[in-house]
């Protein structure tokens, strides 16, 4: 008796231990690779960490040169308007295109497939693509416009060029992926609602403004999450872009902790700005999820 | 449904032309000699074709160990994250235990926090473990993916529980069921971590960045930055390098285009 009461409560304690060996090596490898590092790094930003003496605690010294600091301002301003441009842009982009694909064309697979390709392409090869296009020494978009009579422009050596550039290459290369969720969410609105506003005599317009777009907000808080946060964290693209330039007028956050932390081998200072940088990630999402839920229970 | 007018059509292929046009030019541009390609005169196609591109980039800088780095970095990484991310998923689909849900939360939480946020300090992890410029620390460390994790929970969902039950009764180990049974179920989940992973490795770069210092380690993508953020960029070499990184992509992409487009609405929805 005593025995058997002995082995059913180990075959409960290992049938009840059966979850957390499926689970562990994911948690072991995110606490290793992303909650420690994340624990060093707010420990980090309070220290004068140079990656190879000892770290000395410094307090707020971090905090308070970043507030002093202009390069990481300008790093950092540059950044918000950049997403403050570019989203926008996608997020139409995408939802134009989306409204194009769903529409009965030939060959709509083809097309689909064809607006898709560029997210298959490496941020880093589309940078560098577009910088051989844009180049303005031997680049195709000089040889055009001077070939249709006009000057030849700088391209990427003027600063407003290559900062729109920007806008424009991100935008290309990541059209395609939103333009699939939105059409994932247009194909989910049920067709009734259009009989109906078609009956009721709405045009085109009004039916998309009036019936279609309030029926993907779902998809539309995630499009506008989801870019708003790649654009946040961009670097790869500008790597072989323009590397920053010209003037730093396309240099964003990510690459400014980088060369930070990896070039001036101030690790403490770079990541105090990476912590920064988390606290912007969680306030906007937090932000929009309020936002997008308080909305939800309005309606 | 009534056919698309001609308006549609004229909009559909302008777009097409924004999107593939730039990618055939680079294409084009590949096999072009080097007096074209530093010609300010550009044309889209060339004048003259060569292949003496793409042999300078086989002579050049460890071509082919590259695309060998990248090859075994993204198909150890990819099967890791197949098995890992199954078994999470199964386990946060299938039982209940205490804390399940916090665990599933706090997995979905590292959403929130990009790889770029925290490089810094994962440096100094990787040194401490002795990954640091060795190709698993661009296997191990990517092959847990939360949207892998969730991809997977949802749809393992949808199995019921009594055949795992009846399974169970019949004796059956744990893990058996999960390879007899949960694994075959999960086919079309593990096709999408599998292609996805496959991308993302493939195309990486934040990772091999952090990761790896001595070119005989070089990824791709790492090798392509680097040419091309010389001072002097050797176009020729770099557009065959590029141009070439692209193909396995293009097979990959042709032969799981519905795969694709169902996983990013898929992984999207976290």
């Amino acid at each position: 008796m005593q025995v058997e009461q002995e082995s059913k409560s180990l075959l409960t304690f290992k049938t009840k231990m059966v979850p957390y060996l499926f689970l562990a090596p994911n948690l072991i490898i995110f606490s290793i690779f992303i909650i420690l590092p994340a624990i060093i790094g707010i420990y980090y930003s309070f220290t004068d960490f140079d990656g190879l003496r000892s770290p000395n605690w410094v307090g707020f010294e971090n905090y308070r040169r970043l507030w002093e600091d202009d390069r990481f301002r300008a790093a950092m301003w540059n950044t918000i308007r950049l997403v403050v441009a570019t989203v926008p842009i996608v997020f139409m982009t995408s939802l134009f295109i989306a409204l194009i694909i769903i529409r009965p064309l030939k060959a709509r697979g083809f097309f689909r497939a064809s607006y898709y390709w560029p997210v298959m392409i490496s941020l880093i090869v589309v940078g560098f693509m577009w910088q051989w296009i844009l180049n303005p020494r031997f680049g195709l978009f000089n040889s055009v416009i001077t070939g249709l009579g006009f000057n030849a422009s700088s391209t990427l050596l003027d600063a407003r060029f290559a900062w729109w550039g920007v806008v424009f290459i991100f935008t290309w290369s990541r059209a395609g992926y939103y333009m699939i969720m939105f059409v994932a969410a247009l194909l989910s609105v049920p067709v009734q609602l259009y009989e109906a506003a078609q009956i009721d005599g709405a045009s085109k317009l009004q039916r998309f403004w009036y019936v279609t777009y309030p029926s993907i907000k779902p998809a539309r808080i995630m499009v506008f999450i989801l870019a708003a946060m790649e654009v946040f964290k961009i670097y790869p693209i500008i790597v072989t872009f323009t590397g920053g330039g010209p003037f730093r007028a396309t240099r964003f956050t990510v690459q400014h902790i980088y060369e930070t932390a990896f070039q001036s081998y101030e690790v403490g200072y770079a990541s105090a700005m990476s912590v920064i940088m988390l606290l912007f990630v969680t306030v906007f999402t937090g932000i929009n999820f309020f936002v997008s839920s308080r909305g939800e229970r309005d309606a | 449904m009534r056919k698309a007018g001609i308006g549609s059509y004229v909009i559909a292929f302008i777009f097409l032309t924004i999107f593939l046009l730039p990618v055939f030019y680079i294409v084009f541009s590949s096999f072009k000699p080097s007096s074209e390609l530093t010609s300010a005169a550009q044309t889209f196609f060339p004048r003259e074709w060569t292949f003496r591109n793409f042999t300078r980039a086989f002579e050049r800088g460890n071509f082919v160990l590259f695309i060998w780095n990248t090859f075994f970095v993204a198909v150890l990484s990819t099967l890791l994250a197949v098995l890992i991310n199954t078994m999470s998923g199964y386990a946060l689909a299938k039982f209940r235990f205490k804390g399940d849900k916090i665990i599933l939360i706090l997995i979905l939480s590292t959403i929130m926090l990009p790889l770029e946020v925290i490089m810094v300090p994962i440096f100094s992890v990787l040194r401490f473990f002795g990954l640091y410029n060795s190709l698993w620390a661009l296997i191990i460390p990517p092959a847990a993916t939360p949207t892998g994790i969730f991809l997977m929970r949802q749809f393992l969902l949808k199995i019921p529980d009594e055949v795992l039950e009846s399974a169970r009764i019949d004796g059956a180990s744990e893990w058996r069921i999960f390879y007899s049974i949960v694994a075959p179920n999960a086919k079309p989940a593990i096709a999408t971590i599998a292609i996805f992973s496959f991308m993302w490795r493939w195309n990486d770069y934040v990772w091999p960045l952090i990761a790896i210092a001595s070119p005989r380690r070089y990824t791709l993508q790492l090798a392509i930055a680097n040419f091309a953020g010389e001072y002097n960029i050797d176009w020729n070499s770099t557009l065959a390098m590029s141009v070439v990184s692209m193909i396995p992509m293009l097979i990959v992409f042709l032969i799981f285009q519905r795969q694709f487009v169902q996983g990013t609405v898929e992984t999207g929805m976290k």
